[in-house]
């Protein structure tokens, strides 16, 4: 049987009237590499800080790692590492210094800190900033330092709150890449958040989150393919005009601004005749494959949230 | 395990305390304008009425005042570290989180006695400081002092959620409690509502216990120790100890711990 990292089940948090989590029910397996996607405040924070013991729940029970994290808060922060949105580092201390600090905290031997440190800096290409402040890092290395430090500990669930958040796309691939090695090399199970959705196809699984509800989840690659192959682009001064004359033909559209997104289930679509019929009417038209950023789209259009999820 | 824990947390504050040296030297500067200043000046003026040493009777007084200084302040830190990265560590680590205000306590605490025993060194060396009558009744004394004061700097600063306004703490609390304690004036002749206020002021009685250090000649001219050893000692553990149960229960509430977790994420709960 599949041992689960993650169990939560009628997650609820109210502040005052807002209702920050509402209903929420995640099951991770162990192993798994999960994203929590949605925008800012959509309550991805809250439930990371919930699942890793800081904030209560309103309602509803939590297991990470085996434990029961409203019973056993200090046993289940054991087995959790959790890396913040803002770093968790003395900026004034070296890099070895806040790894030794960290691993002290959970109470790990010298020589252990010292092997395992030895190993994360080799793992994030950090070994010869061992002896440098950390104020003085850029803002990448700094959040590989920080993950480190959250890993230090090798915790069965590694929860990252977007671990890319202000960094440079530069950056932000490399995090990217340290995560994928950490997975590879202890199978830890991940969950992360993120409001770069485009990010997340890597990931096993993930779960959209709007104003606190679930509106979605699955395999990226599966809710991508049940969006359908293609997404057609349409930008013009009259976009109502275009939703009359093409909903017929292609399916209702989502609306932007001025900007109408088609989701086209045909995988052998004719692009270039609805190029020639368009072209000249319309400022752009462009046909692309679909990413998780359309999925959220779609999900998060108040018609289509009811039509429940792909299997 | 949580003595690794603690250790290193107490560890890197005083490896940041040691950074700070400029700042550790500072502190040496206010005792020593009012010994040399105020303890010069009345001192003078009491001489002609026939009164005892005031600079002598001002050395247990300006050794708790390096100490109401030094530990308060220290504790006080914890509001700003509030947002500080280290705070993000220490509430996610695996212990319960009134071990933070404990071994914070104590951090605060010796880095007042740091500052205090640099004190005393230079005393000595200005030939100021006696050998105290018992060394280990001395030194037992500026520990409980230290603890008082970083205990109810904790206090303090579990309420507190911002500093915004250093200067009312300053003005409300850290000199009230030290020009109410014994530190300047004994405290037999004030006022009777003054004196009530005094006896209410737990950090009278850390003045009062190194005055029976250091100035044991003192009661017989009026400017020594005005309450017993036993009397000194059992207010400050109890206010200690009630003061430690107040700030950890304080901390590790949930609401408390809530606006914490939303401070480390930068204000937001998306």
């Amino acid at each position: 049987m599949e041992s689960l990292a993650i169990e939560a089940a009628g997650l609820v948090k109210t502040y005052g009237d807002l209702f920050a989590v509402n209903d929420l029910d995640l099951v991770i397996p162990e192993g798994m590499f999960f994203g929590l996607l949605g925008p800012n405040g959509s309550g991805k924070t809250t439930t990371i800080h919930m699942l890793s013991t800081l904030v209560r729940p309103t309602a509803g029970t939590i297991r990470v790692a085996g434990c029961d994290v409203l019973k056993q808060p200090v046993r289940a922060r054991a087995g959790i590492g959790l890396v913040f949105q803002e770093s968790a580092l003395d900026r004034n201390l070296t890099v070895e210094e806040n790894l030794d600090f960290a691993g002290a905290l959970y109470g790990l031997p010298r020589d252990t800190i010292d092997q395992r440190c030895h190993e994360l800096l080799n793992l994030f290409d950090l070994e010869d900033k061992r002896h440098v402040r950390v104020g003085a890092l850029s803002g990448g290395m700094r959040r590989a330092v920080d993950i480190a430090r959250g890993v230090l500990h090798r915790p069965r669930v590694l929860f990252l709150d977007e671990p890319t958040i202000g960094l440079d796309i530069i950056n932000r691939r490399g995090i990217w890449r340290f995560i994928g090695r950490l997975r590879q090399e202890h199978g830890m199970t991940v969950l992360l958040t993120t409001h770069y959705l485009e990010e997340a196809e890597t990931c096993d699984s993930v779960a959209f989150l709007r104003q606190g509800c679930l509106i979605g989840q699955g395999r990226p690659a599966d809710l991508i393919a049940g969006l359908g192959a293609y997404i057609l682009e349409l930008e013009a001064d009259n976009p109502k005009h275009y939703i009359d004359m093409l909903s017929g033909e292609l399916g209702a559209p989502v609306r932007e601004g001025e900007r109408l997104l088609f989701a086209i289930q045909d995988p052998d679509f004719q692009f270039g005749d609805w190029q020639q019929r368009l072209q000249h009417e319309v400022r752009s038209l462009q046909l692309r494959k679909p990413d998780l950023n359309d999925v959220y789209i779609w999900r998060n259009q108040p018609e289509t949230t009811a039509a429940g999820e792909p299997a | 395990m949580i003595g690794r824990a603690v250790k290193a947390i107490i560890g890197r504050e005083l490896t940041r305390m040691l950074r700070q040296r400029g700042r550790l030297l500072s502190a040496m500067i206010r005792p020593l304008i009012w010994l040399l200043v105020i303890g010069s000046g009345f001192g003078a003026m009491l001489q002609q009425y026939g009164a005892g040493d005031y600079k002598q009777f001002l050395i247990p007084g300006l050794l708790c005042m390096v100490l109401l200084f030094g530990a308060m302040l220290a504790s006080l830190s914890l509001v700003y570290d509030k947002e500080s990265g280290v705070m993000r560590m220490l509430v996610i680590a695996p212990f319960s989180h009134y071990w933070i205000i404990l071994a914070r306590t104590v951090s605060a605490a010796i880095a007042g006695l740091v500052q205090a025993l640099l004190l005393v060194v230079i005393l000595g060396l200005m030939g100021y400081l006696t050998m105290p009558a018992s060394t280990s009744l001395f030194l037992f004394g500026l520990v409980l002092t230290a603890l008082l004061c970083a205990a109810f700097g904790m206090v303090i600063a579990v309420f507190s959620k911002t500093l915004d306004n250093f200067a009312v703490i300053m003005n409300f609390v850290i000199f009230p409690v030290f020009f109410l304690s014994g530190a300047l004036y004994p405290l037999e002749h004030l006022p009777a509502w003054l004196k009530l206020i005094t006896l209410a002021n737990p950090f009278s009685y850390g003045v009062d216990l190194l005055k029976h250090a250091l100035l044991p000649a003192g009661a017989t001219t009026g400017m020594g120790a005005e309450f017993s050893i036993l009397r000194d000692i059992l207010v400050q553990i109890g206010c200690i100890a009630g003061a430690l149960l107040i700030a950890c229960v304080r901390f590790s509430q949930a609401p408390v711990m809530e606006s914490l977790a939303s401070i480390l994420s930068g204000g937001r709960r998306g």
